[in-house]
């Protein structure tokens, strides 16, 4: 998986694109995420991956590789993002551990 | 005719602001010494603006629609971008632009081979919030961004991306007001891997080799050698970045290059390192 195998239609992608660029949007995601993952039309596929923090199922589907670093941190949060953070935990259990 | 009279390269990870401490003392105050330095550099030239040339993160463009390189045309410019500003630990800024050098730019551009998007709304994240810290910490100097995609495949390649950065120059030069100070700043790389499996790796080895291609600074050489291939092999997610230092080596003219700083960081989870260009007469 890498740059080369996006789905770019992929409707993760809109989503992630948006969420970040919108903060009331980001809150609205955090708050109740089952109303904006219908109201940008995921697959179900996409949607139990999200509701499980399955981050290599979200980079199968196609979400571009920039965005998986970022789903941690749409998670657990961003600041002090270091290498023993719980977004960098997060990101290694999910997407490294086999 | 206007002037060059700064073009320097360096990376742009979130670490170095976001969580620096988490680097070894040594590193840390090699990097920090580094872009200090380069800050220097740039601000003894005295631009009357800088323009910058760096990925966009995917922030301002969806993948729907996104331009190869997208020029920022407003007078004002603040970040970071609100969501990434705890990540990034950089407080909210503002700067001005130059609508003007911007807007000669896409017109020029046009004229010659690059059609240039153009906004006046762009968002911005550590593409500019990390190198603006050290380069310009006052963000007294106006900024030109350009956007460009450097994660988006097809990319515009080396080759798309030197013409792009000697058509810059070349606009610099031709088309903007007498006695315009210039600076180029690039911004991205080197080696890392956001969202893959080296994500908590960098690779040494392509980074030296990349700086020791640029010190040697034969854009034929560049071309040939660094090309998306190599880049991808290095980290997939981001060693792209480093089209943006092409563009610059393009900007510089065939001047020399040297490296400022480098640090393999583990810890900011980023080849770091910084050059610039010794821009006396041409060669």
């Amino acid at each position: 998986m890498g740059i080369r195998d996006v789905d770019r239609t992929l409707p993760s992608n809109r989503l992630v694109f948006e969420v970040r660029r919108d903060m009331a949007k980001f809150q609205r995601f955090r708050g109740d995420p089952e109303s904006v993952m219908a109201e940008y039309g995921l697959s179900e596929a996409e949607r139990q991956a999200w509701r499980t923090q399955d981050i290599r199922k979200l980079a199968e589907l196609g979400l571009h590789p920039y965005f998986l670093p970022q789903v941690s941190r749409l998670i657990e949060g961003g600041a002090y993002n270091h290498n023993d953070s719980p977004a960098a935990r997060l990101y290694a259990r999910k997407l490294l551990a086999d | 005719m206007a002037e060059i009279v700064a073009v320097t390269a360096l990376s742009h990870a979130p670490g170095l602001t976001g969580w620096p401490d988490r680097a070894s003392a040594r590193e840390r105050q090699n990097l920090f010494d580094g872009f200090n330095e380069v800050g220097r550099i740039v601000r003894a030239a005295k631009p009357d603006v800088i323009i910058g040339i760096a990925n966009d993160h995917l922030l301002n463009f969806p993948l729907s629609n996104v331009p190869d390189f997208c020029v920022g045309t407003a007078a004002h410019w603040k970040g970071p971008a609100e969501w990434f500003r705890d990540w990034l630990n950089v407080p909210p800024y503002a700067l001005p632009g130059h609508a003007e050098v911007a807007r000669t730019l896409v017109r020029e551009g046009g004229r010659n081979g690059i059609n240039f998007a153009f906004s006046d709304e762009l968002m911005f994240d550590d593409n500019w919030s990390v190198p603006l810290k050290f380069l310009t910490p006052d963000y007294d100097v106006p900024l030109v961004p350009i956007h460009m995609n450097c994660i988006v495949p097809p990319l515009p390649g080396p080759e798309r991306c030197l013409e792009v950065g000697r058509t810059i120059a070349r606009i610099v030069r031709d088309s903007m007001p007498a006695r315009l100070r210039v600076a180029i700043m690039a911004t991205g790389g080197l080696s890392h891997d956001p969202g893959g499996p080296k994500y908590f790796d960098v690779d040494e080895e392509f980074d030296r080799w990349f700086l020791a291609l640029f010190e040697d600074g034969d854009p034929a050489r560049v071309v040939r050698e660094a090309t998306i291939e190599r880049m991808m092999a290095a980290g997939d997610g981001g060693t792209t970045e480093l089209l943006a230092w092409i563009a610059a080596l393009g900007a510089a003219e065939g001047r020399r290059a040297r490296t400022i700083c480098y640090e393999p960081s583990r810890a900011l989870r980023c080849g770091m390192g910084a050059m610039v260009w010794d821009m006396g007469p041409g060669p």
